[in-house]
Order: C-alpha cells, then structure tokens, then sequence
C-alpha cells in the first residue's frame, strides 16, 4: 500500500508573498494544505500600551502605524472617537477636507491590494500598474502633510492644516485620469483568463460564515452581504454623497479582489462630489473645532467605528478624565479577517495559499497592532 | 554576406589541411572550434537576453530598466555576474553536496548540446544530422533531471516542490512538444532540421500548420519554466523553487541556463514555424543568417511580452492544460494534417 | 471569452512598452519636495523662547532641552533631537509658538556613526558665576537705568501736563 506523508511547511515569515512578517505553518499532502496555522505577532510594537501612555493628540502619529497603507483612515477613526467621547461638532470644512483625503487614503491602499495581488499570482507588471497611482497619490499626501504614509493630518477637532494651493490642479489631474486607469487593470489583470482561472472559485466563503467569523469590509461584501458603514451608519458628511456599494456574488478570492477594483471607481466618485462641495465652502470657514489647548476628556468610554480600507475599524478608547487615555484598544480588520485562514486554506494548493492571502489584503502592521 | 561564416570555415579547413595534419584530426579540431563558437555566442546572447529582459520589462513597466552601468546600461549584466562570481557559494549543511555542487555546472549542458544541430544559416550547422529533430526533444528533455537534481540535493522544502513541480510540468510538455512537431514531420518527411528549413520555400509552416505552431510555442514555453509556466521558480509562492538555496555563481549558471534554453525554443520555432534563415518576401539582400536571427529575436521577444503580462498558472490547471488540452488537439492536428495529405495525395497535387 | 483578456493583456502592455516612462532618475533628475515636507529639523536658536511646548508634545521623548536662567531670562544650553526616536509626525513643529522649529528639505540624515544620528543643534557650556553674576549686574543695572529713565520720563510727562495746564 503506497503510503504518504504530510510534511511542514513554514511559510514565512520572511517570504515574498505573505505582504509582510507573518508566518503561516502549512501541513502539506504534496502540494495540497491539509492545515494551516497562522502565526502572528513578528510586527507587534504594543501601539495599544503606548497610547496609555501618550496624550490623545500624541497618539495620533501612532494609529498612523497600524495600518500604514491606510493611515489616513486610521487617523479619522481615533479622532472621531475622542470627538464622540469629548462630544465635538467638527466644522462641515474640515469634514469635507477629511473625507478627500480619507477616500484618497482607501484608493492609495486597494491601489496596493490590486498591485500586490497582481504580484502574488505572478504577474509583475500587475503590479506596477495601479502602484503608478498610488505613487501620485503619495505625492498628493507629501503635498497635504509632508509625508507619504504616515500623515498625522487630523486632529481632534480638525485637520492639521488646510490643504495646499499646489493639491487643487494635482488631484483634479488625477481625478481626470483615474477611471482610465482602472479600466487598464481591469485589462490587464481582471480580464485575464489566466488570472480568472487562479481566482474564480478560490476559497469560496459563504455569507454565513464571513458573519460569524466578523469578517468586515471588501472581504464581507464579497460574499454578497451589503454592508458599508459609510451607507449603513453615515459618520462625518458620508450621508451628503451618492455612491454605490460593490457587492459579489460568490465569496471567492475574484469577488474579495474584483469588490476593491470597484470601489475605487467609488471613492473616485466620492472625492469628486466632495471637492465639488468643499470648493462652495467659503474659504473664512474655521478648519478646527474650538479644542481646549490641553485636551481632557470626560471620564467615561466610547467606541466608534469607520469603514476602513480593510474592513471595519473600531476604535475604544476610556478616558479617566486625566491628558492620558486609560486604555485605547482598536478593532483591528486585517487581525479579524485573519481568523478564517486555517479553513479557506484547506484543500487549496500552496499557490493559491498565496492568492487566499493577498484576497484578504492583510497588512501586518494592524495585524500585530 | 550570404555565406560569410560558411566562406570563415571554409577557408579555416583549408588552413588546417595545407599543414599536412590527418583527416580526423582536422574535422574534430574544426568540430572544436564550431563547438567553442557556438558556446560563445550562446553566453553572449544569455547575457545579452538578460539584459534585453530587464529593459524590457522596465519599459513595460515606465522605467528606463537598466541605465546606470555602462552605455545605455549594457554592461549592467557583466556587472551582475561580477558580482555573483564574486559571492560566497553557500552549501547548505545538510544538503548533498556532490549533486548540489553538480547540478549548476550541468544546467547549461542541454541547451548547449542542442545548439550542435541548430543550423544558424544556410548549411551553418555544426554538426548537419539527419535525426536532428529527435536529437533535439532527446537532449532538450534533459534538463529536468538537472532540475530535478538541484531541488533534491538542496534539502530544502520549497526546492523540493519546485523540483517536483519541474519534472511534473517538463515530462507533461514534453508530449504536445513532439506531437506538434509531428505534424511538419508528416508533411516534410525528414528529420533534419535543415531539410525541414529548405522545405519551407513555397510556405511558411507557421502558415501550413497555424494550431502546432500555437502549441509549440506554448508547450516550449513551458518547457523552459518561463511564465506563465514558471511555476517551478513560482517567486510569490516557493520563493525561487529549485533555486532557492543557490548563491553566488551557481544560482547566475542557472539564470543564465535559462535565457539559454529560451534561446533554444526560439530557435526551433523559428526553424521548423517561421522558415529559418528564408528571407521573406523575397528580400534576400539581407544576409540567411540575419534573418535567422531576427526571427529569433522576434519570438524571444514574444516570450518576454508574454512573461511581463501574464500572472502565473497554477500547478493542477498547468497540468490540466496540457494533458486535457494541447494534447487532444495536437493529435487532431496530426489526425488533419494526414487526413489533407492524404486527400491532397488522391487529388494528385 | 477565450484568449481574448489575454490580448487585450498584450495591448495594454504594448501600450505601456512604447509609451512614456514615468521614473524620476533620482541622483540626475532632483524630485521638487512640496513645501510642507517633513525633512530635516530647522531650529532657530534667536526665535526660541525655550518654552518647552515642543518638548512636551513630542509623543517620543525626542526633544532635550535645557536651560539656564540668567537675568530673568532663559538661555538655551542644549537642544538635541535624537532623530532615531522621531516619528516625523510634526507635532513639535505644530506647537512652537515662535516658528523657531521648522523643516528643511533635505532627507539626507544617515550617519555612519551611532553616536552622531542625535541632532545638536545647540550645545553651549553654561556661563562661569562671574560672568553669570556680571550679566545680571549689568541686566540690573539696565533694568535700574531704564526705571529711573521711565520715571524720568513720567516726571518729564507730568511736569510738561501741568505745564501746558499753567500755560
């Protein structure tokens, strides 16, 4: 009787295709997974602990590190929960001006995600493709706040700074151009039969699963649920515009993949009406809500949440009523979404392992937090 | 022009005989010297095509490639192996040092041996064999036990897969490679490769036979690992397959190796599919060779357009492909090409 | 639906093969930083009031400053960044009061030793008791001097009202 032998595998955590230090241990039949373990933590840097320490408006530069494709994201979601804690109506400007540069913080990462799944299936010029994007967009930040991933742009009660003269012609540039492009992925990496043939099918998860795992963002929509907070609990000025939400039909990892292309058609939508208002605003109007100089909130606890470039973003954070937080603890999308790998991995190939984990577009510095 | 390295040869023959050495004696130092000019020429295009690759690519991807190391960046892959040549050769601890230490100085031996019957012009080949088709599929198949050598003898899980996946894809391509082939064998009857050439005059192959050209060319693709077939390297998944332990000049032999027997299929199709060394459009000012060479170009270009566009195959799909696919309908393209043949031979043409 | 995403594929690499490239050729071509850069520390050692607002609201413990009072004024003796430990977020830059902190455009920190990745930007020994002691003579003296000239001036002012109000 031939007999074989499941053998380890110990992918990570320095391999090109894990998009970061994270180390999955794959029990492998030949080819086929038989079980997969996740093992996390190479990047945990104990941003929760740290921010105890930190006043709340020191701790902004460091949500700017969880997820550093997004940071723009990240910043919104922390300062809206000490608004929400300290109870601070932030002036319609400023809210425009973060929700521009928010969605520009979401184009900048499925940019990415797109990119970087081009690469894991083996296609490099994939990836050059929308990273030519998101390196203007990059420089769009660097004009904004002087750097290109982590911003520290928002403040508690605003933004940092107005936008610049310099931004206008540049992002309605890009704005002009950026439908153009996604269809060149859409040729380039969607269309490709080669690439369909690697992702349709893949790691099907079903909608009652993906609720009961908490799996959030690109990765819930895919499997048909519609569910976005910027529609489903509007925060800032997201119930003023008129997008729509993707939403696939099969959970596979084309669906994960083909819900973020579609949704930068989206944010490129959403930026476009919120330049449009933000340009009717007179200019006098304040930038920043009126914010004691020393910032010291009630006692007391709040969680809020955004929809973040991977998924839903919760922040909760304690105030016991002194400059430091008592304790910030962040809700994590990648971490969350991460919790299903061992499942969608079984019966797959070591290859599509790889296509598993960039459809889920994880990013180990929020994974670790 | 025409007959420039024949009239070379020629008159080196002559050199050779007017100073009295035997006849054996002349035509294995004239073999040598055919042997060491093809080997030449062979480094001198891996090492070109690496550089045409990675400007290529860069090109395709809105970057300059290569511009730094000499004019227009020409000499970057002298560089490269200036550098690698200069590495440490890691071994790993546990791995089979012999065939470790092998497998690199043999990898560039298939693709080598082939090119003794790849006739680079009107009687340019080294050696004119009658079987050289068969020698060609014989030898060029070689390659995947040198794989299969490296990936054993490394030790190392992701070699190993990469060495299982190499002979998996290699002897699975191997079928649709020949029985395309069959099919200008059929028509030609001959198995040298500079009669299939000559028989070409009235039509170009890749005209006569369309579906075994298409099949060659994706099944010799595969043959020599170059995406979308790459799976054995399959970077994202098995960081460099059978390669991943190599360092230094054992893992440029086998970056070179490979431009090498990419080289090969470009020469085959443009042998047996493109017409060789026949000018086209009767354009024959322009020397055979030239021509030669830029069909081959022309495919090897190809071959990298197509690797800078396509994402990866997955290993069963790979396999699926060429048996549920190529090989069918390389069979029906035998199958119809002797039915024509046939209707042809009672038509009386 | 067969072959045909794969030469639409070829196309738009075709495209991309003749069209423009986009990369900035770094050590030829110098890419334009915008104006709000987040680059090297600029420090103005006249601007600054030693207030200590940056050190307080670097989130890193970036910032040493130190001070020494002489005549009721504070003199800077040191002011390192120990640009290992900065995070680039601008909150110092943020809160100076003065604009004495600021950004250059110059990246270009690297170091080869350890020891020197700190920015010093002033390292001053604190002045001997003499000196200390002549300064404050002096800045009370001045102080005396511009008092006695107030009052000089007050009684000038008060002397030249009544003396309108006479005249």
């Amino acid at each position: 009787m031939l007999k074989t032998q499941e053998f380890t595998l110990n992918m990570g955590p320095q391999h090109p295709a894990t998009h970061g230090v994270f180390r999955l241990l794959l029990h492998l039949d030949g080819e086929t997974v038989v079980k997969a373990e996740p093992i996390m933590g190479y990047l945990h840097r104990g941003i929760e602990k740290l921010a105890e320490s930190r006043t709340y408006t020191q701790v902004i530069p460091y949500t700017d590190r969880l997820d550093y494709l997004a940071a723009m994201l990240n910043n919104l979601g922390y300062v809206q929960t000490v608004e929400k804690l300290m109870g601070i109506e932030v002036p319609e400007r400023a809210e425009y001006v973060r929700v521009i540069v928010s969605e520009m913080s979401r184009l900048a990462s499925h940019c990415l995600a797109t990119g970087a799944y081009a690469l894991d299936l083996g296609a490099f010029t994939g990836f050059m493709f929308p990273f030519r994007e998101r390196e203007k967009l990059m420089d769009m930040f660097e004009m904004i706040c002087g750097s290109r991933m982590t911003f520290n742009y928002m403040r508690i009660g605003g933004v940092a700074d107005d936008l610049p003269e310099e931004f206008y012609p540049a992002i309605k540039k890009f704005l002009k151009e950026f439908p153009a492009c996604v269809d060149e992925y859409d040729g380039l990496i969607t269309g490709n039969e080669i690439f369909q043939a690697r992702t349709k099918g893949v790691s099907v998860l079903s909608s009652k699963k993906a609720i009961q795992y908490g799996m959030s963002g690109p990765v819930l929509r895919a499997s048909g649920i519609n569910y976005d907070l910027r529609k489903k609990r509007p925060y800032g000025v997201y119930d003023k515009f008129d997008f729509e939400v993707p939403v696939g039909e099969n959970g596979d990892c084309f669906d994960r993949y083909n819900c973020r292309v579609l949704e930068m058609r989206q944010s490129h939508r959403i930026i476009e009406q919120a330049l449009e208002r933000l340009q009717e605003l007179p200019e006098e109007e304040p930038l920043n809500a009126k914010v004691p100089k020393v910032i010291k909130p009630p006692k007391g606890e709040v969680y809020h949440e955004i929809e973040g470039a991977k998924g839903v973003l919760g922040y909760n954070v304690i105030s016991d009523g002194t400059v430091n937080p008592y304790r910030v603890h962040v809700r994590r999308p990648s971490f969350i979404n991460l919790s299903l790998i061992d499942e969608m991995c079984r019966g797959w190939k070591v290859a599509d392992v790889v296509a598993i984990i960039g459809s889920l577009d994880i990013v180990l510095g929020e994974v670790d937090c | 022009m025409e007959n420039l390295f024949t009239n070379l040869a020629g008159s080196l023959r002559a050199a050779l005989e007017s100073t009295g050495l035997p006849a054996i004696l002349t035509d294995t130092s004239m073999t040598m010297v055919k042997l060491t000019a093809i080997l030449v020429f062979i480094l001198l295009n891996a090492l070109w095509l690496v550089y045409m690759e990675r400007k290529v690519a860069g090109y395709i991807q809105f970057r300059p490639g290569p511009n730094r190391v000499g004019p227009k960046g020409l000499l970057q892959t002298t560089a490269d192996i200036g550098k690698l040549m200069s590495k440490e050769v890691v071994i790993p601890k546990q791995a089979d040092k012999v065939l470790f230490l092998l497998a690199p100085a043999l990898v560039f031996a298939p693709p080598l041996m082939v090119f003794a019957v790849v006739p680079f012009g009107e009687n340019m080949a080294a050696i004119d064999m009658n079987i050289g088709l068969f020698y060609f599929l014989a030898v060029a198949s070689l390659s995947t036990v040198i794989f299969w050598m490296a990936g054993w003898s490394s030790n190392n899980k992701y070699s190993l897969l990469g060495g299982m996946r190499v002979v998996a894809q290699m002897v699975s391509y191997e079928l649709p490679l020949v029985l395309s082939i069959l099919g200008v064998v059929m028509i030609t009857g001959t198995l040298n490769i500079s009669e299939i050439v000559r028989s070409q005059q009235g039509i170009w192959f890749i005209f006569a036979q369309p579906l075994a050209f298409l099949i060659f060319f994706i099944a010799g693709v595969a043959e020599c690992n170059r995406a979308p077939f790459d799976l054995a390297e399959g970077e994202s998944e098995l960081v460099a397959g059978p390669f991943t332990e190599y360092s230094g000049m054992g893992f440029a032999m086998f970056f070179l190796a490979e431009y090498a027997s990419a080289l090969v299929i470009s020469f085959m199709c443009a042998i047996l599919f493109l017409g060789g060394w026949l000018a086209p459009f009767g354009m024959t000012f322009i020397p055979g060779w030239i021509w030669m060479f830029l069909k081959v170009y022309l495919v090897m270009f190809l071959i990298m357009w197509i690797r800078w566009t396509y994402p990866r195959i997955r290993v069963d799909q790979l396999m699926g492909f060429g048996w549920k696919v190529l090989v069918p309908l390389s069979l029906a393209n035998i199958f119809v090409t002797g039915l024509v043949m046939k209707i042809f031979k009672m038509l009386g043409w | 639906m067969f072959g045909e995403g794969l030469i639409k594929g070829l196309t738009i690499t075709w495209k991309s093969l003749i069209g423009k490239k986009i990369t900035v050729l770094y050590p030829d071509e110098i890419y334009s930083l915008p104006d709000r850069f987040h680059g090297k520390f600029r420090f103005d050692k006249d601007a600054c009031i030693s207030c200590g607002m940056c050190v307080r609201a670097c989130p890193n413990k970036v910032i040493t400053l130190e001070t020494e009072k002489v005549a009721k004024k504070k003199r800077i003796l040191k002011y390192e960044m120990d640009i290992k430990y900065c995070l680039f977020c601008g909150l110092c830059v943020e809160s100076c009061p003065k604009d004495a902190l600021g950004y250059e455009k110059d990246f270009e920190m690297c170091q080869y030793k350890w020891e020197k990745l700190p920015m010093v930007f002033v390292d001053e020994e604190p002045l001997p008791a003499e000196e200390k002691e002549r300064l404050e003579e002096e800045a009370k003296k001045a102080a005396e001097a511009k008092k006695a000239a107030q009052e000089a001036a007050k009684a000038k002012a008060a002397e030249d009202a009544s003396q309108g109000k006479e005249g």
